[in-house]
């Protein structure tokens, strides 16, 4: 959904009528005598049609501004919806924790379908990687984002989740820390280029579910990643 | 060690002395055999040596009696390794002739192996669950210390000899062993305990898994550890008895880890990580209320926090200097400061810090050319030694005599846990299957 509120737009209505009304008093304010001093603009006051046209550019511009504040407040209700939305969303998710952790809830989460083609899905579930130790966003890794940007902008209604894993080198709590800033430096490059903070989740794997299992510096290579799923549809 | 076999050609020279000496005082002392048991009773609070004088730098020479009755040959051998993992005495062979139960030691023979104590071990008359300890100063040729261990034989047995054991270390050095406790780590992201003997391995239901970073309550009755379940990673609290389980408030969303109770049981302490940063937070769960924040990422990581004994102080991990490194601070956040100085070049991250229980040492991993090695930093001269060298040795936890260390090691191939002492270096495997991590040492557990 985009950020924006959006901009009061003016009935077409009156634009077209615009034009023909200043001619039409012109005509009238003739008709009825005493016409306008050539190259003046003066306003037929006693004219009851005159007066009747300025009524309705009046009225116009009347339901012109109901309109826009009619816009306006609906924009406005939408976002307060929207907010209530993701924290009733966040309240039953913290529900949702506590009753987890009371019955050995072990499952993994609920993978969803994107609704996506096959190559926007392939190319927002690809996997970028970072080097030893380090949480900041390679070239390729940029070049990936700016990819899957793209789609979360043609699909306002698409949410992810990042991911961030670390190889199994290096202490085991402080790659959990280190998969979370991982994860976190992927979203906040998302959100700078203007993704909604709402859309995209993060979470720490740290080492605990590498990718290549071999102790080979290739396997480590492919564990230090962040991997991208799809957690609200796109359509 | 050479100390033992020094001792004996010292005794045996002093042995012919001491013989004469002996038999002459027998006929005097012999009516006065029991009168040092019963004043023995009455000892002190800060505990009392039984009377030896030690060299000092030498453990004392001590030895299970073999010959027991029948039945008690597994108490004795419980109670042989476990006065052995005390790493407080010099364990002697038991001379090859043994008497008939219930004979009276034979001094004699024992100082001639240069024993300085003996341990004897005595079935209870009309109990038959019930075992009687002795302890004997082979020196001086009496029973010194004596006490009853019940239900030796039944489901406690095992339990019921190592407080043994470490009363006995008591009666020797003043303060007790640490036999009767336990040890919580994982292994394919799941719970497990294990005695400090090594028996007893079992896994401990949890949360979720992978469950990780377990920590034992001061009382020993209550654990803590992050688990991972379906919608997120908090901390859970977990009664040990009834298994009860209460998540900590604010944990039931972002990243939650590394979490420790404080010595007085009425705080937890905690990282919880977020898109700004991980930090560290404390909850009071005493009052079961109350998360406040300790430290202001700005973007880097505080994590691994570790209690003083006194509560306040709390050393830490911290990545606000580049790479990870041990500060610490006051217990509200203030006056953080570098803990461990690190050699530039010469080593590397410094993480899973633990402070011992008497509050002067914290032990740590830090990479030495890419390879994490125990390390243990003196609080009073901020001196760091180095204790380990062959393979990955990595996240110590202190035992709570605050001269043990348990810790992951792959030294012999395995990811294994392996227990060191500090004082004189010996180390022994802890486990066998490989893979396991993050163990924590429990406090002395009255039952198991």
């Amino acid at each position: 959904m985009n950020d924006r509120p959006a901009r009061p737009r003016v009935r077409p209505s009156v634009r077209l009528c615009a034009p023909a009304i200043v001619p039409l008093w012109v005509l009238l304010a003739v008709a009825c005598g005493g016409g306008p001093q050539p190259g003046a603009v003066v306003p037929a006051a006693d004219s009851a049609a005159a007066a009747a046209g300025r009524d309705s550019v009046a009225a116009a511009a009347r339901r012109d501004s109901v309109a826009a504040l009619a816009q306006l407040d609906s924009v406005a209700a939408a976002a307060r919806a929207d907010s209530l939305a993701r924290t009733a969303r966040e309240t039953a998710r913290a529900d949702s924790v506590r009753a987890q952790v009371q019955a050995d809830a072990t499952a993994e989460p609920t993978l969803v379908l994107s609704g996506l083609d096959s190559a926007s899905t392939a190319e927002l579930s690809a996997v970028i990687r970072f080097d030893l130790d380090r949480s900041d966003l390679t070239d390729a890794s940029v070049a990936a984002l700016d990819r899957k940007l793209r789609i979360l902008q043609a699909n306002p209604r698409l949410e992810i989740q990042i991911a961030g894993h670390c190889d199994e080198r290096g202490s085991d709590e402080y790659n959990l820390a280190l998969g979370s800033r991982r994860a976190a430096a992927a979203k906040r490059y998302l959100v700078e280029h203007g993704i909604s903070e709402g859309r995209i989740g993060i979470v720490s794997y740290g080492e605990e579910r590498p990718l290549d299992p071999g102790g080979t510096e290739e396997a480590w290579a492919r564990n230090r990643r962040d991997e991208f799923a799809v957690t609200a549809r796109a359509r | 060690m050479s100390a033992g076999r020094g001792r004996g050609r010292e005794n045996d020279a002093l042995t012919a002395g001491r013989a004469a000496l002996s038999l002459a005082a027998a006929a005097c002392f012999g009516c006065l055999a029991v009168a040092p048991a019963r004043a023995q009773d009455s000892i002190p609070p800060g505990g009392v040596r039984v009377g030896i004088t030690y060299t000092p730098g030498t453990r004392p020479a001590l030895v299970v009696a073999t010959g027991t009755a029948a039945g008690l040959d597994s108490v004795r051998a419980i109670l042989e390794r476990d006065l052995d993992h005390s790493d407080q005495f010099e364990l002697i062979t038991p001379p090859g002739a043994p008497g008939r139960p219930g004979d009276a030691p034979d001094y004699r023979v024992y100082r001639a192996v240069g024993a300085d104590l003996l341990v004897g071990l005595a079935t209870v008359e009309g109990r038959s669950d019930a075992v009687e300890v002795q302890l004997h100063d082979v020196r001086r040729g009496s029973l010194v210390r004596r006490a009853s261990v019940a239900d030796a034989g039944g489901a406690g047995g095992r339990w019921a000899v190592h407080r043994a054991a470490d009363e006995i270390v008591r009666w020797v050095t003043g303060r007790p062993g640490i036999a009767a406790t336990r040890l919580l780590f994982v292994q394919n992201g799941r719970l497990w305990r294990v005695d400090a003997d090594g028996a007893g391995l079992a896994p401990v239901p949890s949360a979720g898994r992978p469950t990780l970073s377990p920590t034992w309550s001061s009382d020993g009755r209550h654990i803590a550890y992050m688990a991972f379940v379906r919608s997120g990673q908090p901390i859970v609290i977990q009664d040990l008895q009834s298994g009860e389980r209460e998540v900590v408030p604010t944990t039931e969303y972002g990243l939650n880890i590394t979490p420790e109770f404080s010595r007085d049981g009425a705080r937890l302490a905690f990282a919880h990580g977020t898109e700004a940063g991980t930090d560290i937070f404390v909850y009071e769960v005493a009052r079961r209320c109350c998360v406040s924040r300790l430290t202001v990422g700005r973007f880097s990581d505080n994590l691994s926090p570790t209690w003083g004994p006194d509560g306040r102080r709390i050393a830490y991990i911290s990545t606000r200097a580049g790479t990870p490194q041990l500060y610490w601070m006051d217990a509200d956040g203030s006056d953080p400061e570098v803990l461990a100085r690190f050699d530039f070049g010469a080593t590397g991250q410094t993480n899973g810090p633990s402070w011992s229980p008497d509050g002067q040492s914290l032990a740590f991993h830090r990479d030495v050319g890419g390879t994490p090695q125990v390390f243990v930093l003196d609080v009073a001269t901020r001196a760091v030694r180095q204790l380990t060298g062959t393979g990955r040795n990595e996240d110590p936890t202190w035992a709570p005599d605050g001269r043990h260390v348990c810790f992951v090691s792959t030294r012999s191939g395995t990811r294994q846990l392996w227990v060191l002492d500090v004082e004189t270096g010996r180390v022994r495997p802890l486990t066998a299957s490989d893979g396991a991590r993050l163990p924590a040492w429990s406090p002395r557990l009255a039952s198991p």
